[in-house]
């Protein structure tokens, strides 16, 4: 009996696989992992766009990538230990495969902040999405205008990214201020929540800022935006929910009528702020 | 997964039902199971004592001091202890007498002072040990089971449902319990089983506990307004599987 | 578009060797109430009823639906459509299978679903009797159904089948069809618009002015409270809403324990844990916590978020989510109509 079956749809939910080329544990609970393509054709993504990341028989999960589309070849992501996928995904190393769907959703609108000063604000994992940005200014340094970066940890045993971490710190390509919720033995840096860190620079009222954070942080990050005088549309915000398609259907990240993995995750403040779920 | 995993069952305070439904899960799934397990300890098949074991399935309810110390030992030699069925994640039937003090008498009559009856309130064996995942059911659902096992068998923790009964009736399109005049607790209850009782014409008794948060004020309304019970049946109508909940709901 | 006549004896051999052929799927009794199944035999089959447990929808996405295939390290897509007959469809279903259409085709397309869609003839059939908590007549009166092939319209004697597409056309020559008589045309006219004057319920505002009113009405916390007091959370009015179409995605292994699959299963945002994230050590956040916030959104997503995407309301009349409530709170008349009032 001949099937009359119809298989040949392309399957928005089918990944490709990648090959973790480089795999390092930076904190407890995180792992940062550089990837690259199997079948040879590069991921081509912008800064703040999303990938689904699967690891058979465990699932998927939404994670932002964690590199700049202006470094070739492989990409980075970074994932902390939290459920059943991302524990499957961290048990894994260098020569070990990952699947992945994207890139996805919307990232950070590049000719918005070009020829602007850029201040980004992240606290703790924040960073990581944020990471494709600042590596791309970092790359394309004469786009931009002046260059701020603000990083807000737990602790310093929290701070992800050591290495790059120490090369921003003596940078003449970025005005980098961190600081730490809580100091330790040795620590010598700031101490104290991550909007402290505004009365230590300067900033220009044309300045473009990106925020990624804790929810909570927001609210107080905008707030030293306001005394400032800088325009909401000129605030963007990197969000997390509960996603889970990545394609804008399955309804989980919906906050009011705005799909988190679709038309996000980057949102002009502006857009957003008159949202009722948007930062409650 | 060259070595396979190890697992050993026990029993405590229950009709033994769940084990039973282990070895009434058809050859096919059984034999499949098998291909990455081993039974080192189980008194439904076999003989033999372990030291050791991966995962530990413990049926039945907690219901005796005695018990206490092969509870702790389960603990010590299990590196996951999966407490299975009603009596074991929620006290389970046994969990009637709990509001009673005639009951030995009722059951037994004049035998109702050998000395195997003396036991205290019905619980679930978290009360006594650290549970790593709980399998509901009276009895558990053997399909869930090879599902749990096979996930540990991985390295992944099972995702047990922490949503109603409700969405099990309705995605198999079985007419409401209220809709034909009777009564049902579905809506407060842990889904899971995939509804066979709603769907052989019994209300759901609530086997596998109530969903985390369980709107226990809107159940007794809608059994007094739609199902005709009295306020007093209403208010104790979760006795039969669900009274260690409803203690800790009061 | 043509009009045809088919009598009653030579509609069942029609749908009888239509069932020989190919799938078909179709309203059959199933208590009291109907639902949409497999048709073995004609004699199976109820287009006198009201409205079905489940929406047609799912003979398109079924409630657990496999994605992708994997075993080892290689990994497939599961896409399989084969051809089959949605019958007796009401005219409200339709809609809501458009609404689907479109909402799986803005953005990503999701084949998942239309591969599945395009390979579906619908037949639909008028509605003959009006279930108890419809009101079709009043929601969404701008929007047309539109993506059925062929309209079925019990008239004395027979049907009138509109054929309205080439899939269409083509099933009227398997059956012995004759020219619909101008009379059996205004006897099927009649009859659908009687229909429209018969719904128990009503909305007694328009689509815009709803949508604007119960969107301004957000943040009564209060209003949403009395609404949802004796919500059990069950999902009920989700997995039984046409125009639903929010699912979950779970990995699972076969036996063998190296192949599995990949499956979405209808999910609903009613339930506690939809919108809920695990943040490690056991620790969770819930973006919709509360029982209002989640009861709350359900009818924002029916009566304003989707309105411009969809041209109209995400909802179609059909009144299962009243029916399928146990405390009888989901209608969304009873709370459209109150919101407007307040």
């Amino acid at each position: 009996m001949s099937c009359d079956c119809h298989t040949d749809f392309p399957n928005i939910f089918l990944p490709r696989e990648a090959e973790i080329v480089r795999a390092d544990q930076v904190t407890a609970s995180e792992k940062h992992f550089t990837l690259k393509m199997k079948d040879g054709k590069p991921m081509e993504y912008n800064p703040g766009q999303i990938l689904e990341v699967s690891v058979h028989g465990f699932g998927e999960i939404p994670i932002g990538f964690a590199s700049s589309p202006t470094r070739k070849n492989t990409f980075d992501i970074v994932i902390r230990t939290v459920g059943r996928v991302s524990t499957a995904i961290n048990k894994l190393g260098k020569g070990d495969s990952l699947f992945v769907r994207g890139p996805l959703g919307t990232g950070f609108s590049l000719e918005k902040l070009r020829g602007h000063p850029i201040l980004i604000v992240a606290g703790g994992i924040g960073l990581c999405p944020t990471r494709s940005l600042i590596q791309y200014v970092l790359d394309r340094r004469d786009e931009f205008k002046s260059f701020k970066l603000f990083f807000g940890s737990k602790s310093p045993k929290d701070q992800l990214f050591l290495d790059d971490l120490a090369q921003w710190r003596g940078s003449e390509h970025v005005e980098y201020l961190e600081t730490v919720d809580k100091g330790e033995e040795g620590w010598k840096g700031n101490v104290g929540v991550i909007t402290t860190l505004f009365a230590k620079t300067k900033i220009d009222p044309d300045t473009r800022v990106i925020v990624c954070g804790p929810p909570i942080m927001y609210k107080f990050v905008m707030r030293e935006l306001d005394k400032l005088g800088i325009p909401h549309d000129n605030v963007y915000v990197d969000l997390e929910r509960r996603m889970k398609c990545g394609l804008g259907k399955c309804g989980h990240c919906q906050m009011n009528d705005k799909y988190v993995c679709f038309d996000g995750p980057v949102f002009s403040f502006k857009d957003i702020e008159h949202l009722e779920e948007a930062f409650s | 997964m060259s070595k396979k995993v190890t697992v050993a069952s026990f029993d405590f305070t229950s009709c033994e039902g769940c084990q039973i439904e282990l070895t009434n899960m058809g050859e096919h799934v059984f034999m499949g199971l098998l291909n990455h397990i081993e039974f080192v300890e189980f008194r439904e098949a076999m003989s033999e004592k372990a030291d050791a074991y991966d995962i530990a399935l413990v049926e039945g309810s907690y219901s005796r001091e005695i018990d206490r110390e092969r509870l702790l030992e389960i603990r010590r030699k299990a590196k996951i202890v999966i407490a299975m069925g009603a009596c074991a994640t929620c006290g389970g039937i046994n969990a009637l007498k709990n509001h009673q003090n005639d009951w030995a008498e009722n059951v037994y009559g004049d035998k109702a002072s050998m000395p195997h009856l003396a036991s205290a309130k019905a619980l679930p064996i978290s009360a006594v040990i650290k549970v790593d995942y709980e399998l509901p059911g009276c009895p558990m659902n053997k399909e869930e089971l090879v599902k749990v096992v096979n996930d540990l068998v991985h390295g992944k923790a099972p995702l047990i449902p922490d949503h109603p009964v409700c969405v099990e009736c309705k995605a198999r399109e079985t007419v409401c319990r209220f809709e034909l005049g009777d009564h049902c607790m579905g809506m407060v209850s842990r889904a899971g089983c995939g509804a066979p009782c709603p769907a052989h014409g019994i209300p759901c008794e609530g086997c596998r506990g109530f969903v985390s948060h369980p709107n226990y004020a809107a159940l007794e309304k809608v059994l007094v307004e739609k199902a005709g019970f009295s306020r007093e049946r209403a208010a104790n109508k979760a006795q039969m599987f669900t009274s260690n909940y409803l203690e800790k709901l009061r | 578009m043509k009009s045809h006549f088919i009598s009653d004896s030579d509609f069942s051999k029609f749908v009888e060797s239509l069932i020989r052929s190919v799938r078909v799927v179709a309203p059959v009794a199933k208590k009291t109430k109907f639902s949409f199944e497999t048709l073995e035999s004609v004699s199976d089959l109820r287009l006198d009823y009201d409205v079905t447990i489940l929406p047609p929808k799912k003979a398109i996405m079924p409630v657990k639906q496999e994605l992708v295939r994997f075993n080892g390290n290689s990994i497939e897509s599961a896409i399989s459509a084969q051809d089959q007959v949605l019958l007796g469809v009401h005219f409200y279903d339709v809609k809501a299978i458009d609404m689907l259409d479109e909402l799986f085709s803005q953005g990503h397309k999701d084949y998942n679903w239309l591969a599945y869609r395009q390979h579906t003839t619908i037949i639909a059939s008028n509605v003959q009797k009006v279930s108890n908590r419809a009101f079709f007549a009043s929601v969404g009166q701008g929007v047309q159904a539109k993506g059925h092939d062929g309209f079925l319209t019990k008239v004395s004697g027979g049907y009138v089948f509109d054929a309205i597409s080439p899939k269409a056309e083509a099933l009227v020559k398997q059956g012995t069809f004759k020219d619909a008589s101008p009379a059996q045309v205004t006897e099927a006219k009649v009859a659908n618009e009687k229909v429209l004057k018969e719904c128990p319920e009503t909305l007694k505002h328009s689509t815009e002015a709803v949508q604007k009113k119960v969107r301004e009405a957000f943040k009564k916390e209060e209003l949403w409270k009395q609404f949802s007091d004796q919500c059990f959370s069950c999902g009920s009015c989700n997995i039984v809403c046409p125009t639903c179409y929010c699912f979950d995605v779970q990995d699972e292994w076969n036996l063998d324990g190296t192949s599995g699959k990949r499956c979405r299963t209808w999910d609903g945002c009613m339930l506690g844990e939809f919108a809920q994230v695990s943040l490690g050590g056991g620790h969770t956040e819930n973006f919709r916590e509360e029982r209002h916030t989640r009861f709350r959104h359900r009818m924002m997503r029916k009566a304003t978020y989707l309105n411009d995407k969809l041209n109209g309301p995400a909802c179609v009349g059909c009144g299962r989510c009243s029916s399928s409530c146990v405390p009888d709170i989901a209608d969304p008349v009873k709370i459209i109509n109150k919101i407007m009032e307040a």
